[in-house]
């Protein structure tokens, strides 16, 4: 019931769904009276002969038009509740995706996709099922089963709506029972389903093993003893499962008698008609629906009450960078200057990057070099305010990039990731990501820079090639071009490569880098590379060790001196000869 | 077609499936009875107010018994319908699972391991559904159904006809309902679906989104989505609305309005049994229960009908491993491996184009050691790819002992070829377990003596239950190294002819380098051997080195008459001796 309470925000927000919707629901359950009242008048004419044609049609009608009201309420209720739920999905969906869009890649790093495509799926669906059925449940079961009672002991009999009633606690109690029962067994049911799947998962991916020691059939064995463990789980389940139904019929049965036996005896007391009796006993039938509703409304609150709570926590995560008061909203030119820059991964002690000082000016090009893990992408990411440094300070265009606006920083740089994301939307859509107006020639532009052009001149449907399931699948090499011709559209004062040239071979790398140096004349340019020669041209080279700068200069200079630079650099060029063949 | 498929899985249960219909069928005539002892009771002993206390015991105790028995029975027949229920989809489970087992490496290469997974146990749990759910409630309904029936006829036939008359009504709605829902279900799964991708999409994506500040677009696009979405929901709220249960109740209410005057017609026209009309509304109000929940489980049908294909497609599959049986077969005792102008593709093209291995020739005598090497797409694994029948050979010849390779029963060539996958792939269960696996041949002594060949026994004593020590989770206890030489000990057990050792010694850690480079090497004497190497100075003393270079061998012979030639060996050579220094 709390749920009802967290989500009456949203019931205030749709106060006239919801409150048409219910004031409908509640006359239907009293209109819902009616038809047994009219069958006790037929049944008690049809006793008393007193019957005429005109009495039988106007009771007729007017079940007919209660049967039309009813549907046609039905409908509005309907409408109303459920339309307001799924408004309501609609608006959480919404609020998470909107929220996912400020959240930082931090974010992005601790959560898994597929747990949050869960959240926005699944868990709203199970909050929409709360603020719709659960709702509809909650009060229709409460006007419906107080009305049906009301009726019955008000209208016709307290003594027999009281004596028919005694069994009732016992449903309530035995289908509480049962719950607990089978929640247990539902979870080991649940477990050994869970069995089952890693040993496909595990069979699946050892499957050379498998075919190699000719396990085959063992393996079949072990499948087939783990899905008997699954069906006696599963069983185990049925059994309690299979126990509501006829309890429940067991004991409106016991109702049903009761009704009857006691009934007849007030019929000859003349203290009850036919008809009340037979209206009585419909009554009853309308009663079921309430008791099994209310067992079924708090698992539906239950799963309800855990979605919510999962993705309120989701919205409550905090934005991690923020813009200070009063900063400029002018983009920046390409100068760009890091003072004794260090950082630290949030939540970790370890500093990645050490005092790092280097600058480039407008026009050069910075190329960072280092090991996996020496921190060349973390500088990048600082640039961009992915995160904030710790300590020191890091500028462009003379001013700190925390005086700077996050759009007109962002605005300032064109970024090519390592990994190479591109959406499924055609290939022209995919490089004027940044600039959705761009037209075509600006686009082939770009791809001709990113020596592409040629490569997507070669595919079907050319620039309107579909990426992705539904269309072609691109190399790692072709994913990297049209990233870096999607960032080259917008001609940015610092364009980023990080590491994006390391799926293209050697001659394409040259016909790039010489397309940058063409056409990037005034505008600065910072590339990592693990390959040296894509860095080989830059103004300054730094190379990155454990976060801090280890070597610099240009190429001629590292090359003279005996540094990790100068040997990695060697021991590259005789790594590119085995590729090609040793020739 | 799917659900004629899906019934021929019942064959095998007729047995228990009539035996539950049965106990169905005597329940629900004991369901139905109830109201036509109410009748009795009312017509012969309320109206005319005699109380025969015998008859009253007999009819109330009567009533009281058969219920009980109608609930007993129902208990069972549920039971017994969700056992059979549960056992045909272990049954198909079984049937996929095993069909698996005999695909080629062809379909593993080209599945995704999700998809297969998912194929065995989601979607055959989503046709449980189907089973468990929608057709034992037909099943069950439809027999109430006619039990219904059957009573009304036999109360009243002129009115039992007119309310048969309601099930071409429901034929008609459903009939009319599934036309216009399955449009209309589809719009909303394209919907859901398109909502989905997109959201996947920018999650995967956002770092770009931000990074070129297309955040406000993609919000509005997926605002798009979201409303297109909820529109089409609405859309079947107010379908269901119109067609579903309120339509149930409207139709209840005419046919009430159909008894009523049926009834008070009569009554006009002369003394009625009221306790005919009694039950008949009774009987009418039972009627419609089912009736609601067959329309419920209409889309539940349709989802169980679209992953019993899936599973299906999967069964019916046919690129499969050929099996050689075991009589007939030539035996592999002196393990001499011969390769003659063997060209392989992939994708079984075979213009070349595609190829990744081009006329490779060389032999390898028995007892003698063959090293492979070359840089990442050069075809080596392939070669091992190949030896171990995963694909196979349509252009050239491999031969063993001078015979065929596809000659061999899998018996064996698997007991005689023994492999060492770069990837050491560990089993849940525990170490015996994994050296053993199911082979005849090994027990516990032979897993020791693999275990002491492979000087492996030495950290697995030290673990706290030694040779029992559970691995769970593909053995994420143990460094790589460790479960490296629980994969070499594997191996060895089956004492092999022949050894395949496809980068054995990609994945080493420092601490168990120096055991497995000596176990490498005891294992290697006396077998022939494949060696797949990744690092050139774990095969310097093979005797004969082939340098592969995309598909082809550019360059053979012991390692100093490489050396010798300064190619391109010499180059792979000096560039790992630098990155060593």
């Amino acid at each position: 019931m709390l749920l009802f309470k967290d989500l009456m925000w949203f019931f205030k927000l749709e106060k006239k769904s919801y409150g048409m919707g219910i004031l409908v629901l509640v006359v239907v359950a009293l209109i819902n009276l009616f038809p047994p009242y009219v069958v006790r008048v037929i049944v008690d004419g049809v006793d008393k002969e007193n019957l005429s044609q005109a009495i039988l049609l106007k009771w007729s009608l007017l079940l007919l038009g209660a049967g039309l009201l009813i549907y046609g309420l039905r409908y509005v209720w309907r409408l109303m509740i459920f339309g307001a739920s799924c408004r309501l999905g609609r608006l959480l969906r919404k609020q998470l995706f909107e929220h996912f869009t400020r959240l930082s890649p931090r974010f992005y790093q601790e959560h898994r996709t597929g747990d949050l495509m869960a959240h926005a799926t699944n868990d709203i669906h199970a909050i929409e099922m709360t603020a719709g059925v659960g709702v509809l449940t909650f009060v229709d079961s409460l006007t419906t089963g107080s009305l049906v009672i009301f009726s019955m002991a008000f209208f016709i009999s307290w003594k027999l709506t009281l004596i028919t009633l005694l069994p009732m606690p016992l449903m309530a109690w035995s289908t509480s029972y049962y719950g607990g029962l089978l929640h247990k067994r539902f979870h080991k049911a649940q477990a050994a389903f869970s069995d089952l799947n890693d040993k496909v998962l595990e069979n699946i991916s050892g499957v050379r093993v498998v075919k190699a020691f000719g396990e085959e059939e063992a393996e079949k064995e072990s499948f087939r003893t783990l899905s008997t463990d699954v069906v006696e789980k599963n069983m185990a389940v049925a059994k309690v499962d299979a126990l509501f139904d006829p309890t429940i019929q067991l004991i409106i049965g016991i109702s049903f008698f009761l009704t009857i036996a006691f009934g007849a005896k007030e019929v000859v007391n003349e203290s009850l008609t036919f008809g009340q009796l037979t209206q009585f006993t419909i009554y009853l039938g309308q009663f079921i629906w309430p008791m099994l509703a209310f067992g079924w409304l708090f698992n539906i609150l239950e799963r309800g009450r855990a979605s919510y709570d999962r993705v309120n926590m989701l919205l409550k995560i905090k934005y991690e960078v923020f813009e200070r008061e009063g900063v400029t909203d002018r983009i920046p030119s390409g100068e760009v200057t890091y003072q004794r820059a260090s950082f630290t991964y949030p939540g970790t002690t370890q500093p990645i990057l050490k005092e790092i000082d280097v600058g480039v000016n407008s026009g050069q090009t910075l190329g960072i070099v280092g090991k996996t893990g020496s921190g060349k992408t973390t500088l990048f990411r600082l640039l961009m305010r992915e995160f904030d440094l710790s300590e020191g300070d890091l500028r462009i265009g003379g001013l700190s990039i925390y005086d700077v606006t996050l759009g007109a920083l962002r605005s300032a740089i064109g970024y090519v990731p390592q990994e190479h994301f591109l959406f499924s939307t055609s290939i022209a859509e995919n490089i004027a990501f940044g600039k959705p107006e761009a037209t075509l020639e600006e686009i082939q532009a770009v791809a001709n820079v990113a020596a592409i052009h040629g490569d997507i001149l070669r595919f079907e449907e050319k620039y309107n090639t579909l990426v992705g399931d539904r269309g072609v699948t691109l190399s790692g090499g072709q994913k990297q071009r049209i990233s870096i011709a999607r960032a080259l559209l917008l001609d940015p004062e610092i364009l980023i490569l990080d590491d994006s040239l390391s799926a293209v071979d050697a001659k394409t790398e040259k016909a790039i880098l010489r397309g940058l140096k063409e056409k990037r004349t005034q505008k600065t340019t910072l590339i990592s590379s693990h390959r040296l020669s894509a860095i080989e041209h830059a103004d300054l080279i730094i190379v990155l060790h454990n976060g801090m700068i280890t070597e610099r200069g240009s190429h001629a200079e590292l090359m003279t001196s005996s540094g990790w630079y100068a040997s990695t650099y060697r021991g590259q060029q005789l790594e590119s000869l085995i590729e090609e063949g040793g020739v | 077609m799917v659900i004629r498929r899906l019934l021929n899985y019942l064959k095998p249960h007729y047995k228990a499936l009539s035996i539950a219909s049965l106990i169905l069928l005597i329940a629900t005539f004991a369901d139905v009875i109830g109201p036509i002892l109410v009748k009795i009771f009312l017509d012969r002993h309320l109206v005319p107010r005699s109380f025969d206390r015998r008859a009253l015991v007999l009819l109330g105790g009567g009533y009281l018994g058969l219920h009980i028995l109608s609930v007993g029975l129902h208990y069972y027949q549920l039971v017994s319908f969700n056992q059979i229920a549960l056992k045909v989809i272990q049954q198909l489970r079984v049937d996929v699972f095993s069909h698996v087992q005999g695909l080629g490496l062809v379909v593993f290469d080209k599945t995704p391991t999700g998809a297969l997974v998912s194929r065995i146990t989601n979607d055959t749990e989503a046709i449980k559904e189907l089973f468990v759910g929608v057709l034992v409630a037909l099943a069950q309904n439809f027999v109430f159904l006619i039990g219904i029936f059957i009573a009304m006829f036999s109360l009243d036939v002129r009115l039992a006809t007119f309310c048969l008359v309601l099930l071409p009504t429901f034929l008609c709605l459903i009939y009319g309902y599934r036309k216009v829902s399955t449009k209309v279900y589809r719009t909303v799964r394209k919907e859901l679906s398109r909502l989905n991708t997109k959201l996947n999409e920018s999650i995967q994506g956002m770092n770009i989104v931000q990074a070129m500040r297309q955040e406000e677009r993609f919000r509005e696009e997926f605002a798009t989505i979201n409303n297109a979405y909820y529109r089409a929901a609405i859309t079947n709220i107010r379908l269901e609305s119109l067609f579903v249960r309120p339509a149930v109740d409207l139709i209840y209410t005419f046919a009430l309005i159909l008894v009523l005057n049926f009834f008070g017609v009569q009554s006009l026209n002369g003394p009625i049994q009221i306790g005919v009309l009694y039950a008949f509304i009774n009987y009418l109000d039972r009627f419609f229960e089912p009736i609601n929940m067959m329309m419920q489980r209409l889309s539940q049908f349709q989802q169980s009908l679209v992953a019993a294909e899936r599973v299906f497609e999967l069964l019916d599959d046919d690129r499969l491993t050929k099996e050689v049986n075991a009589t007939g077969s030539p035996l592999i005792l002196d393990g001499q491996i011969e390769f003659k102008d063997v060209s392989f593709s992939y994708d079984g093209s075979v213009d070349g184009a595609a190829d990744v291995l081009k006329t490779i020739s060389f032999t390898a005598y028995p007892g003698q050691t063959v090293a492979l090497v070359g840089h990442t797409g050069s075809g080596k694994s392939t070669v091992a790819n190949l030896l171990m029948r995963f694909y196979p050979v349509t252009r050239g010849e491999i031969l063993i002992d001078g015979e065929a390779l596809a000659d061999f029963s899998d018996q064996e060539l698997r007991s005689k070829v023994g492999l060492v996958a770069q990837d050491p792939f560990l089993f849940v269960g525990d170490i015996s377990k994994n050296i053993a696996l199911s082979r005849a041949g090994v027990n516990e002594k032979t897993i020791r003596e693999a275990a002491e060949f492979v000087q492996a026994d030495e950290f697995i004593r030290k673990l706290p239950q030694g040779f029992q020590e559970p691995m769970g989770e593909r053995g994420a206890t143990l460094s790589s190294g460790q479960r490296q030489l629980i994969c070499f000990a594997r191996t060895m057990a089956g004492k092999p002819k022949i050894l395949v050792l496809d980068e054995a010694t990609a994945s080493v850690d420092t601490e168990t380098e120096e055991a497995i480079q000596s176990a490498l090497g005891k294992m290697r004497k006396g077998r022939t051997t494949i060696a797949i190497a990744h690092r050139l100075s774990t095969i310097q003393d093979a005797n004969l080195i082939l340098v592969l270079h995309s598909g082809r061998i550019v360059e053979r012979g012991t390692h100093t008459e490489l050396l010798l030639k300064e190619g391109l060996y010499h180059k792979m050579f000096m560039m790992q001796q630098g990155s060593l220094a």
